[in-house]
């Protein structure tokens, strides 16, 4: 695959729901490209539909109307090359973290060695070395959203999508994450090609992505598509940074 | 068994703040995002945390060697920048080193060496622990313990069977 190909394109894209109030329309008329090596965050309040934008993304819902592109042809059904991590982790207690992050592979991978073999290499990738054994009431926040990143990064998805994957976390062990995620996303290594997290952080969409693409609320629409032209690692403080920050928050207005 | 208080590190030990590696590594990053250096009562309401609690976490990161704390305020040391500065794999072996320093790190790491053949037990452990450190609560000790010790793969913990191990 060339550079800059279009990984993911959505095209006049309404997604409704059947609530019992009625009829409610929570993204409506969605267009965007994805192209390959991008981060792009989603940036709106919350109830902006974001996490639904997600879930249309990797193809666990469908649109209403509109239509989904991956890699140049029609979405139809779930997406295999893609990941996610959650904001509350996702993890499931009654299984190690090793256990944990194993879950993905195995329809993948069936020889044992290889499957653990690459579950040990995500695990170091995300630091958890030391931790295979351990838990999830064991650990924490900070630990766990390493785990929901290693699943995730386990099964190397072309399209690594994080939805609010800081948010449960405290103002420190964020920083600390934001930090080792910029570290994984610029690892040589990395088999993720691109990546697409939602937040209604602004600074953190800022701080770490190459596009912002804003959603205003009910319904989700693209209110812009700022393409953050700062290099890494960006700071809070400088003029730049805080001139996206106000274009950002202008277009939320 | 021996829990014998006649071996060992007999240095009074200091309390282990209930805190995790990442919050530590969390402040330290924030800190040098500000030029390295900022008074501690600042810092608390900038991150809208309690006084108590920023202490704690600052605590944690100067036991490790991460910062010190002139005054009011609290600075990156050398060894934290290059801490921060190192790979993630890279960050666990400097952070080991330090923690191997520790008294209650070493004499948990003793004591788990000369007992080889046994298995270890968590209570053997909180026992220990409670000997070391009398004025705090053994088990929030155990699972900084824990915590900090798997981190840094000084030794290893099954909570299943509630026993440690020395194999890394």
């Amino acid at each position: 695959m060339s550079m800059d190909e279009v990984m993911i394109e959505m095209k006049n894209v309404t997604k409704r729901f059947l609530l019992p109030q009625g009829e409610v329309t929570v993204l409506e008329d969605i267009s965007f490209q994805a192209r390959e090596g991008e981060f792009i965050t989603m940036c709106g309040p919350s109830g902006a539909g974001k996490s639904t934008l997600l879930r249309l993304v990797n193809g666990l819902l469908q649109p209403s109307s509109g239509e989904i592109f991956y890699q140049n042809k029609i979405q139809k059904g779930m997406n295999k090359e893609t990941s996610m991590v959650f904001q509350n982790f996702g993890l499931l207690p009654w299984l190690t973290v090793a256990q944990n992050v194993e879950l993905g592979l195995e329809p993948r991978i069936r020889e044992i060695q290889a499957r653990h073999d690459k579950v040990h290499h995500y695990i170091s990738k995300v630091g958890l070395e030391g931790y295979e054994e351990a838990y999830p009431r064991e650990l924490s926040g900070g630990m766990k959203q390493r785990v929901g990143l290693a699943r995730a990064l386990a099964v190397e998805p072309s399209l690594l999508l994080m939805d609010e994957p800081f948010s449960s976390l405290d103002v420190l062990t964020s920083i600390n994450l934001r930090n080792e995620l910029l570290d994984i996303w610029s690892d040589r290594d990395n088999m993720v090609n691109t990546m697409i997290m939602v937040t209604h952080n602004i600074e953190e969409a800022i701080e770490l992505s190459d596009r912002i693409i804003v959603l205003s609320n009910r319904p989700g629409r693209v209110a812009g598509d700022i393409k953050i032209d700062l290099p890494r690692p960006r700071r809070k403080r400088d003029k730049e940074f805080m001139e996206y920050v106000d274009r950002v928050f202008s277009l939320l207005a | 068994m021996n829990s014998s208080s006649s071996e060992g590190d007999k240095r009074p030990h200091t309390s282990l703040p209930e805190i995790g590696i990442s919050q530590i590594l969390g402040l330290v990053e924030l800190l040098l995002g500000k030029g390295g250096r900022e008074d501690i009562y600042k810092l608390a309401g900038e991150l809208s945390m309690e006084l108590g609690e920023t202490l704690t976490v600052v605590k944690a990161a100067e036991l490790l060697g991460l910062v010190h704390t002139p005054g009011g305020d609290v600075e990156v040391e050398p060894f934290g920048a290059k801490v921060i500065d190192a790979s993630i794999p890279e960050r666990k072996d400097l952070i080991r080193e330090k923690l191997e320093q520790l008294p209650v790190f070493k004499n948990v790491r003793e004591f788990l060496k000369r007992e080889e053949d046994a298995e270890v037990t968590r209570e053997e452990v909180l026992e220990k622990l409670a000997e070391l450190i009398p004025n705090d609560d053994a088990e929030t000790t155990f699972s900084t313990v824990v915590n900090w010790g798997r981190y840094a793969e000084l030794f290893g913990y099954n909570d299943d069977s509630q026993t440690f191990y020395l194999d890394l």
